[in-house]
């Protein structure tokens, strides 16, 4: 009877110093930051996408059926086969390989900018594109249609610091995630490898210290989930070289091959 | 007996009391925490607790894991192998190209080169998987070195107690020398006294006076590794790549026993070579593929987006899967 008063009488101190364990996490706690103030580098300004990877299928527009190493179902490669980039230009569909599934392959040059605090803004030199990455709950004005570049909802990672009793200090943000939806069906290469609607997009965003020749790279990976067209995960990673300037920002509009 | 439990429930929550009270003011557990953190940046710490068992905020991640390769990017040359004379989106100089076109592929089946593996700065591009472990102090309980071993590779350390680069007339190894530091959660990994190895499988060189610098980040299960070859004597500008891998809690990097055994009857001492200038199976990539010769053959020029204008929109016309 003892044992059993002292582990509940234990329990109970245990319990009673919860709050305190929690008091002590918010005593350090500091007001809301604004996402712009928490940023743990400078993505803004002018990068250019370096291409030492999958060039065959960016520098050029590949051939119909080459869709080697993306995963794709047998609907997806029904649908590859049946690209037809004159269809889609008469359509008016000829930014289907610019959506934001694929548009940071493409080749080109990217200008980051911070809109207000809360929310980035890239815009595309390849297809003129404009991507609109909010942080929180997405605008209640904007249309539930699907457009190319989607819903855009970002956070900064904080690789879960929180603590073994969650009460550690407050999370340091070392990167950046953005989920993307709403997405209008497009291509993941420009020779009608699709997406569909459903498709997810995750992104990460990180700024490298800077080289010691003075480089500055922005490596993003990229996780494209779509249960239509593919049958896993499709991560690709690709990197940007840091601009001193916009002096050669050229934007191009889209074409369909 | 009820008087009892109501004793101790009152004397522990006497000492909750007291330890709340007893805390010290913010301010000063976070320049406490300040301090344990510039310690810990500069002995490499991968993660420290304080007096109460709480993480702080000192850099760094645990990489440790079974990663399997992913090969979502450049699959035709990463699995089956590059074409001859694809040196497209590479910033290579002459003699690089020299080397290349000169190469022969049967050299993979000299004694010599046999058993010979993947470089640092390759092998992650290799079609091999990945194991990377950590080798942790036994008393500080600090990480001093990171271990990355591929099927097709050494045993590669990456040593975090901040120790120097050797000399550079130490000898050169298959995985160079590597030091980390973190850079927030990326891992920042310097690496030298390489050996001679290659850029690209299809004889695309790369020399022992070459540098790597990669950067480790994690993303959840993903593994992303930016590798950035710097080489004065066949590169013109830094050679960058990213490559992601997945965790996979089921892989398991077997042994990978090599045996020099006679694959090819040839004169002792002849080295399979194509003397310059008469290398015609270079051309037949970009003919086939309808690729300008002028992007087949590299350059930090063929790496820019405004490469394009130069050979204007191009579709190819060959299939990567029907080689």
């Amino acid at each position: 009877m003892i044992a059993r008063l002292l582990t509940f009488s234990a329990a109970a101190a245990i319990l009673a110093s919860a709050p305190v364990v929690a008091q002590r996490g918010q005593r350090g706690a500091q007001p809301p930051s604004s996402p712009r103030a928490m940023t743990p580098f400078d993505l803004t300004g002018y990068w250019i996408s370096i291409v030492t990877e999958d060039w065959r299928w960016r520098m050029i527009t590949p051939a119909k059926g080459d869709y080697a190493s993306v995963p794709l179902n047998a609907a997806a490669q029904r649908a590859a086969d049946a690209w037809d980039p004159a269809k889609d230009e008469a359509a008016g569909e000829q930014c289907r390989s610019y959506g934001a599934a694929a548009i940071m392959r493409v080749p080109g040059r990217l200008h980051i900018t911070w809109d207000g605090d809360a929310a980035l803004r890239i815009e595309t030199e390849a297809g003129t594109q404009t991507r609109l990455f909010e942080f929180g709950p997405p605008s209640p004005s904007r249309s539930g249609d699907g457009t190319w570049q989607g819903r855009s909802v970002a956070q900064w990672e904080t690789a879960g610091r929180t603590g073994m009793f969650g009460a550690g200090p407050p999370p340091k943000a070392t990167g950046l995630k953005v989920i993307t939806t709403h997405l209008r069906p497009g291509y993941l290469r420009r020779n009608g490898v699709p997406y569909s609607e459903n498709a997810v997009l995750t992104e990460y965003y990180n700024v490298m210290p800077k080289e010691e020749n003075g480089d500055t790279w922005l490596i993003i990976t990229t996780v494209v989930q779509d249960p239509q067209y593919l049958t896993g995960r499709f991560i690709t990673s690709t990197h940007f070289k840091k601009l001193p300037d916009g002096a050669t920002w050229h934007p191009t509009p889209c074409r369909a091959s | 007996m009820h008087r009892l439990t109501v004793a101790l429930l009152v004397a522990g929550a006497a000492v909750t009391a007291f330890r709340a009270f007893a805390q010290p003011p913010a301010s000063s557990t976070a320049a406490a925490r300040g301090q344990v953190s510039a310690t810990s940046r500069q002995s490499g710490s991968l993660v420290e607790y304080d007096d109460d068992v709480q993480r702080t905020s000192v850099s760094g991640v645990d990489f440790t894991g079974e990663w399997a390769p992913r090969f979502y990017e450049d699959q035709p040359e990463r699995v089956p192998g590059p074409e001859l004379g694809d040196y497209l989106g590479i910033p290579i100089n002459d003699a690089a190209r020299m080397r290349a076109d000169t190469w022969e592929a049967s050299v993979q089946t000299l004694a010599e080169w046999q058993c010979r593996p993947h470089s640092a700065d390759y092998i992650w591009r290799g079609p091999s998987p990945l194991r990377i472990s950590k080798e942790v102090d036994p008393v500080s309980r600090q990480v001093i070195a990171w271990h990355a071993e591929w099927l097709r590779s050494v045993d590669r350390q990456i040593y975090m107690d901040g120790r120097p680069h050797p000399s550079g007339n130490a000898p050169h190894t298959w995985a160079g020398f590597s030091t980390g530091h973190w850079d927030g959660d990326v891992l920042t990994i310097r690496t030298t006294h390489l050996k001679e190895g290659y850029v690209r499988r299809n004889g695309l060189p790369r020399s022992d006076r070459a540098t790597l610098t990669e950067h480790w980040m994690l993303h959840g299960d993903i593994l992303t590794v930016a590798t950035i070859v710097y080489d004065p004597v066949y590169l013109t500008e830094p050679f960058i790549r990213t490559t992601d891998y997945e965790l996979d809690l089921h892989q398991w990097v077997p042994p990978y026993p090599c045996e020099v055994v006679e694959e090819v009857d040839r004169p002792k001492g002849r080295v399979p070579n194509i003397f310059p200038g008469l290398n015609t199976g270079v051309k037949e990539f970009g003919a086939r593929c309808g690729i300008p010769e002028i992007a087949t053959r590299g350059g930090a020029e063929t790496m820019y987006p405004d490469f394009r204008s130069s050979i204007g929109n191009i579709t190819a016309k060959c299939v990567a899967a029907q080689r």
